[in-house]
């Protein structure tokens, strides 16, 4: 399909908007809590607004385009919206609605909510911004920006456990952070500033070790966020240690913001013949294959409930950059696919957890025992959304399953489907046991089934809980109606193997 | 495929199976309402199910075939009804008609009536789905919610033993659901395109083909209770309430075997044209006689289990296990005979609807037994004949058609299933399948010996326990269940030819089998003495197989453990969930072991670095100040610093017993009180001060004697012993402050006082006898520099040669002596000469004046060396330009 290049004033609306939320919370929580949620919850509903707005002319083939800034006459910093951008963008911002609207509910009790707010609005819009960068300059600014400027929502706690895993937390993305931008001035000497193309900006003419160096250089930084197995270790350590909705959205797009990082290298830097070409692919598969597999066993050993489900997390990355190292059409639908699905089931879960740590305080799987008669809507979300991680039809999780392993037999490597289905078996394992004790084990006390009543929390987090939930089940169901994530991915997928 | 024009489009399909699923939704409210409009709204649901099943009917005979498509999932849920489908559909809606009219009454007891009734509607939409499904992904999504949605069928009594029956139906459902699913995938990787059709015969490699039939039979055989894969079915069945037992042992493991059914004769076989040649058959055949032997395997071991049992749903439960061998020695019949199968096809799936009728009935009637008495045990029922006479008949009409006697349904499916056998073996008279027949002959008669067994202890012979007045026949809504069932059974067992050649036949012509085998069959065998004579062998032998079993208690014998598949299931699963915990271990070490790697780096840079710094610095004040002296100054500055805040600490504890003393008398006025702290405080102050001039000089004195070298690294554990001290001069303070305000002049007594305190203390002493071994390093460094002190001319001797004319050599030799004597002097000097004039009181100012000198003594150097560098690079600028 032809793109035609739109110049737009809404992806740097909705990429500074959030900042502006960021700047106004302070003052608006000083007049009230109440102000503050409606203040910042109408603005991020603005921007998911403008997100999804973007996507019927996306999908018409226009690309959005606009430039922000002229360092120097080569170096541009600009925004260019692209159905892979635009897919993650709206699953960004819709997850960012949820999780913050969950927010005001979850957090009321906790402390220095300015703070909170101001940087988790920030960080909504950089990771827009990582969504939209039009070259790699303007990416990897924002990569950076929201990396680090999530570090104090990682420690929001400032408990001993949460400052230690903020500090894994900085000095892994520091490291990953400077390899990317090692790669990055390596591949501005190489080929000098672009704008991503399909195809690649880089071609075979270069040096063989150069184009190495910088793939692994890339490949190893945003590993890192991408949670690739050997680079995972802040994953399980930040999860348990941040507050709930920030577990949700980290987990479901932050980490996912490293794998559309893979990707954006992979065919918009290096372009799917070079790498055919380099031959390193199959490594990458493999680490992918192994990262779903490990990380899966981990899980299934874990009692912490917020760290069961960020070890699931890393092996849910792993079909992603699974998908993408097959180099297949497919195979990269079902990735893109699995980004926006995991965002919401994952999202799910996570909120879920922290309903039950701050309704039940129940923080471990063996606590879970008659969970499910004293928060039956919490539980039954849980519940939804571990039947589609696990991959059960017509829930979305099927979905990227499906396409996953069509797109292994696309390419021929049948053994991959043992890694997909082991996985999602995996997922049973970890997953199926807690929907059972909830549902089906007694309570461990008389007192416990006293207390059963009421339970439940309040709306503003179970909505977004439930919303996010029922998306897991809409997206399954309604997985081909243009304008949802299928229609994108497969367009922009179809866009990489032209 | 010829039949392509005669494929028509309806949403009936479609609609049958949103219907139910729709019903469902209204279940929950309805019941909160009233009980009673729920049970006559779940029995409508399931009638006009029923009554749309039933109108494909007429629907399939204008047409060959009806499709519908629903959008969703992946574009949309494609449905296509044949008539193997259609059939499926009618049982199905039957016997869920039947169940849920049974389990009105039946349910009264039970808890959760309302997730019964939702659950029940639910599965019935996904069994519908199953069957009537189009593609394989439909199929796949309507065999996972069925099975899933079935767990709470499996569960809903939630006893213990349900629990863990429904644990193991889980587990083993979601395994089955993957191998599915991996099959499925396999089908695509082998060219084909999704549709329930025949995949292409050139794509893919042999074995590949092979996992693609292995994972499809397996995903749907856990679900058809397939030997080796059935070891849930015996535990899930009798545990759900009766009308569930009987929908899923009666209805639900059908989907199984549809499954199997449309994997061997649908998926694995040659396009469907007229007159294939017999070679495109091979691999279909290959495939079917590995169904026909797990068929004669499950149905064989199915039957040896059922004998052993004592409950009566337990035992119904190992007849399903046994009959779904024989639907899968037809299927695989079918598929070894290949076009010529149409006898296989035909037993396979009217045995399939067969075992439907009579197991559903028959799980009926155990349940309007246990219903009324509330006991399942065979061996503790009996006479229920009197009690409850039509249950009686009701279940003598279903075990007649379970153990194949004419006239009744089960003999017409059993004798077409014979016939098939007969003719795989006569095909290529393969001695093993005459032995399958064999076998098929001894299941039949072990089937026989089983129900005598089950109606004789049940319902003929003594009762074996009082029965209350409550034991009494059935209510009417069971037993018209039970009478709709047998009549159906009848139907069957009598006219035959209604279902084969309405059903059968144009199924058969529609994949393209010969169907006129059915006819023949129909003219020349049904009801022929041959086929009661095997009838009648198969009694015998149940006859002899009961009455020897009785006589020897066969029937109480029990294998080993370890014998079954199931022991071993569970221990690979734990052996599984052991290897998950290792690997969490192993890497949960791996990570301990590895922070603390980098923790040990950590502190060994830290340490590394401090004594670079440490060393550094020695060199700086060293060449700034001179060596040795300062070490010993450093040492007097420490043990000053130590031992003024030894004098404060002193005072403070005089003051705090003068404190406790004034508390201890509380008549003391506060004027009074606070001289004598005042006086306390300068008689200690006082006292300490002496202590610490004595001390001071007794150190003083070791440096000059070089003594302090060995006292160095003791010094401050003497201090604590001398801290003992400090109560001493309390003491005294307190007892001579008394006599100090009066006015007295004391200062006699506090001098006598502190010669003896110190006296008592020996500080020296204590010194010398603490000292230890001191570092051989510095003490040979200190030795070596008063050598050189001594060793060279002093001054006097210089200035004397100074005045003696010498030459200009000697004059150099004797300014260099001078200059390495000067160096020597100052590096050496002695420095520690401590001034207690120079007494400062606040230690903080003593600190940050060692601060200072040493900042100033660093920085000094630092620019001293910044000046050469400057100098060195001014020079070497001057000497480039000159070139």
């Amino acid at each position: 399909m032809d793109s035609t290049l739109v110049a737009s004033a809404i992806p740097p609306v909705a990429v500074f908007l959030p900042l502006l939320g960021a700047i106004v919370g302070l003052p608006l929580g000083r007049v009230s809590e109440r102000a503050r949620a409606f203040g910042l919850g109408s603005i991020c509903a603005v921007t998911a607004a403008l997100t999804i707005a973007l996507i019927p002319g996306v999908l018409g083939g226009a690309v959005y385009e606009t430039y922000l800034l002229r360092l120097t006459p080569v170096i541009w910093l600009h925004l260019r919206v692209d159905a892979l951008g635009a897919l993650f963008g709206a699953t960004v911002s819709v997850l960012w609605l949820l999780a913050l609207v969950y927010s005001a509910g979850y957090m009321a009790d906790e402390h220095r909510l300015g703070r909170y707010y101001a940087f988790f609005m920030l960080c909504l819009g950089w990771t827009l911004g990582v969504a939209y960068a039009g070259n790699l300059l303007t990416f990897l600014v924002f990569y950076e920006l929201f990396s680090i400027l999530t570090y104090p929502l990682v420690v929001h706690e400032e408990t001993p456990a949460a400052m230690a895993a903020g500090t894994k937390y900085i000095i892994y993305i520091l490291i990953g952070g400077s390899l990317v931008l090692l790669g990055v001035v390596f591949t501005f000497f190489l080929a000098g500033e672009q704008t991503f193309t399909v195809g690649g900006i880089l071609d075979a003419g270069m040096n063989r070790t150069s184009l190495l160096v910088i793939f692994w250089c890339f490949i190893i930084g945003f590993g890192v966020k991408a949670a690739l197995v050997p680079l995972h270790g802040w994953v399980p350590d930040a999860h348990p240690a941040a507050p709930a909705p920030f577990s949700a959205v980290l987990s479901g797009v932050m980490v996912a913001a490293g794998s559309f990082g893979i990707m954006r290298i992979v065919f918009q830097v290096f372009g799917v013949g070079l790498l055919a070409m380099l031959g390193v692919m199959p490594v990458l598969a493999g680490i992918a294959a192994f990262t779903v597999v490990f990380a899966a066993v981990l899980a299934v050993s874990q009692d912490n409930l917020k760290r069961r489900l960020a070890y699931s997390t890393i092996s849910q990355m792993g079909y992603v950059t699974l998908g993408v190292a097959l180099l297949g059409a497919e195979a990269t639908t079902g990735a893109l696919v699995h980004i926006t699905n995991h965002a919401f089931m994952k999202g799910t879960l996570f909120l879920c957890a922290g309903l039950l740590i701050k309704r039940a305080g129940i923080h471990n799987v063996s606590e879970m025992a008659g969970a499910a008669k004293r928060m039956p809507v919490t539980m039954a979300a849980f519940a939804l959304s571990a039947l589609g991680m696990i991959g059960t039809p017509p829930l979305s999780g099927f979905i990227s399953k499906w396409y996953l392993g069509l797109g292994i037999l696309d390419v021929d490597q049948p053994l991959y489907l043992a890694v997909l289905l082991g996985g999602a078996l995996l997922a049973a394992i970890y997953l199926l046991p807690i929907v059972y004790a909830a549902y089906f084990k007694p309570p461990p006390t008389i007192a416990a089934e006293d207390e059963a009543e009421g339970s439940e929390a309040s709306a503003s987090m179970l909505v977004p809980t439930v919303i996010a939930s029922a998306l897991t089940l809409v997206l399954g169901l309604a997985a081909t109606v243009p304008g949802l994530p299928y229609s994108l991915a497969h367009m922009a997928a179809e866009g990489f193997f032209r | 495929m010829p039949e392509a024009a005669h494929i028509a489009y309806h949403p009936l399909p479609a609609l049958l199976v949103l219907w139910p699923l729709v019903c469902a939704l209204a279940v929950r409210p309805l019941g909160r309402w009233r009980e009673d409009v729920r049970n006559g709204f779940v029995l409508f649901a399931t009638g006009v199910t029923l009554l749309g099943a039933a109108a494909l009917i007429p629907l399939l005979a204008a047409e060959h075939k009806v499709t519908a498509d629903l959008p969703a999932l992946i574009g949309r849920l494609h449905f296509v009804v044949d008539p193997y489908g259609m059939l499926f559909a009618l049982f199905t809606t039957f016997v869920w008609f039947c169940a849920t009219l049974h389990s009105l009454d039946y349910m009264q007891h039970e808890q959760h009536r309302d997730r019964f009734h939702t659950t029940s509607l639910v599965v019935l939409a996904a069994m519908l789905g199953v069957v009537l499904a189009g593609d394989l992904v439909t199929l796949y999504l309507f065999f996972e919610m069925l099975g899933l949605v079935a767990f709470l069928f499996v569960i809903h009594t939630e006893t213990d033993e349900a629990k863990r029956a429904s644990i193991k139906y889980l587990w083993m459902t979601v395994l089955g659901g993957f191998a599915l699913i991996g099959g499925i995938f396999l089908t695509y990787a082998l060219g084909h395109t999704g549709a329930i059709g025949p995949i292409p015969l050139e794509g893919g490699t042999e074995t590949l083909r092979w996992v693609t039939f292995g994972l499809l039979v397996l995903g749907f055989g856990v679900k058809a209770g397939m030997l080796p894969v059935h070891v849930w079915l015996p535990d899930a069945h009798p545990v759900a309430p009766s009308p569930a037992s009987a929908l899923l042992s009666g209805v639900m493991i059908k989907a199984g075997a549809y499954g199997i059914f449309r994997t061997v004769t649908a998926l694995f076989r040659p396009e469907v044209v007229e007159d294939l040649s017999e070679e495109l058959w091979h691999m279909t055949s290959d495939f079917g006689l590995v169904v026909l032997w797990i068929g004669i395997a499950t149905m064989a071991v199915g039957v040896t289990m059922a004998l052993g049992q004592h409950n009566a749903k337990r035992m119904l439960a190992y007849h399903s296990v046994s009959q779904m061998g024989f639907i899968l020695v037809g299927i695989g019949a079918a598929g070894y005979l290949g076009s010529h199968g149409a006898m296989g096809v035909a037993g396979g799936l009217l045995h399939v609807v067969n075992h439907a009728l009579f197991k559903g009935a028959l799980f009926l009637g155990i349940g309007a037994v246990a219903f009324r008495t509330g006991e399942l045990d065979m061996y503790k029922l009996g006479g229920l004949w009197r009690k409850m006479p039509w249950t009686f008949v009701f279940m003598l009409i279903a075990a007649a058609g379970i153990t194949g006697v004419p006239l009744f349904n089960g003999f017409v499916s059993k004798c077409l299933l014979h016939h098939a056998l007969v003719e795989a073996y006569e095909l290529n008279h393969m001695v093993s399948l005459d032995i399958a027949e064999k076998i098929y002959i001894l299941t039949c008669g072990g089937t026989a010996a089983s129900f005598i067994k089950l109606i004789g202890f049940v319902f003929l012979g003594k009762p074996k326990q009082e029965y209350g007045p409550g034991v009494v026949d059935s209510p009417p809504r069971m037993l018209t269940a039970l009478g709709l069932l047998s009549a159906a059974m009848l139907a069957i067992g009598i006219r035959p030819h209604l279902i084969l050649k309405g059903v059968f036949a144009p199924g058969l012509h529609e994949w393209a089998l010969h169907a006129d085998l059915l006819d023949y069959f129909l003219k020349n065998y049904f009801l022929s003495p041959d086929d009661l004579m095997s009838a009648v062998t198969a009694f015998a032998i149940g006859g002899t197989i009961f009455v020897v079993g009785i006589r020897f208690g066969l029937f109480h014998l029990h294998a080993p453990k370890w014998f079954g598949v199931d022991y071993w299931y569970q221990a690979a699963t734990r052996g599984f969930l052991t290897v998950c915990a290792y690997v969490g271990g192993w890497y949960e070490r791996y990570l301990a072991a590895f922070s603390r790697t980098l923790r040990t780096l950590r502190l060994g840079y830290r340490s590394t670095y401090l004594r670079i710094e440490r060393n550094w610095r020695r060199i700086v004040v060293t060449i700034t100040t001179g060596a040795p002296g300062p070490r010993n100054q450093h040492f007097i500055q420490n043990a000053y610093i130590a031992l003024e805040r030894e004098r404060q600490s002193t005072v403070r504890y005089a003051v705090s017993r003068a404190h406790e003393w004034l508390r201890a008398r509380p008549d003391t006025g506060p004027e009074r009180a606070w001289a004598t702290i005042d006086a306390v405080r300068d008689i200690a102050s006082y006292m300490a001060q002496r202590q610490l001039s004595q001390r001071m000089s007794v150190l003083a004195e070791m440096v000059r004697t070089g003594e302090i070298e060995a006292v160095r690294y003791r010094f401050r554990d003497v201090l604590a012993q001398v801290r003992l001290f400090q109560s001493a001069v309390a003491h005294t303070a307190i007892e001579l402050a008394e006599r100090r305000m009066t006015g007295e002049d004391v200062i006699r007594d506090i001098s006598a006082e502190v010669n003896r305190i110190s006296s008592e203390e020996r500080f020296d002493r204590r010194l010398r006898k603490a000292a230890g071994v001191s570092r051989p390093s510095t003490v040979r460094v200190q030795r070596l520099s008063t050598h050189a002190r001594e060793a060279l001319p002093s001054s006097v001797a210089l200035m004397d040669w100074r005045v003696r004319g010498l030459g200009r050599f000697e004059r150099a030799a004797r300014w260099s002596v001078e200059i390495v004597r000067l160096i020597v002097e100052v590096t050496t000097q002695e420095r520690s000469t401590w001034l207690l004039s120079d007494r400062l009181d606040a230690e903080s100012v003593i600190e940050t004046r060692r601060h200072i000198q040493r900042y100033a003594r660093d920085m000094s150097f630092n620019m001293a060396m910044i000046l050469v560098l400057m100098l060195m690079l001014m020079l070497s600028i001057a000497i480039g330009t000159n070139r």
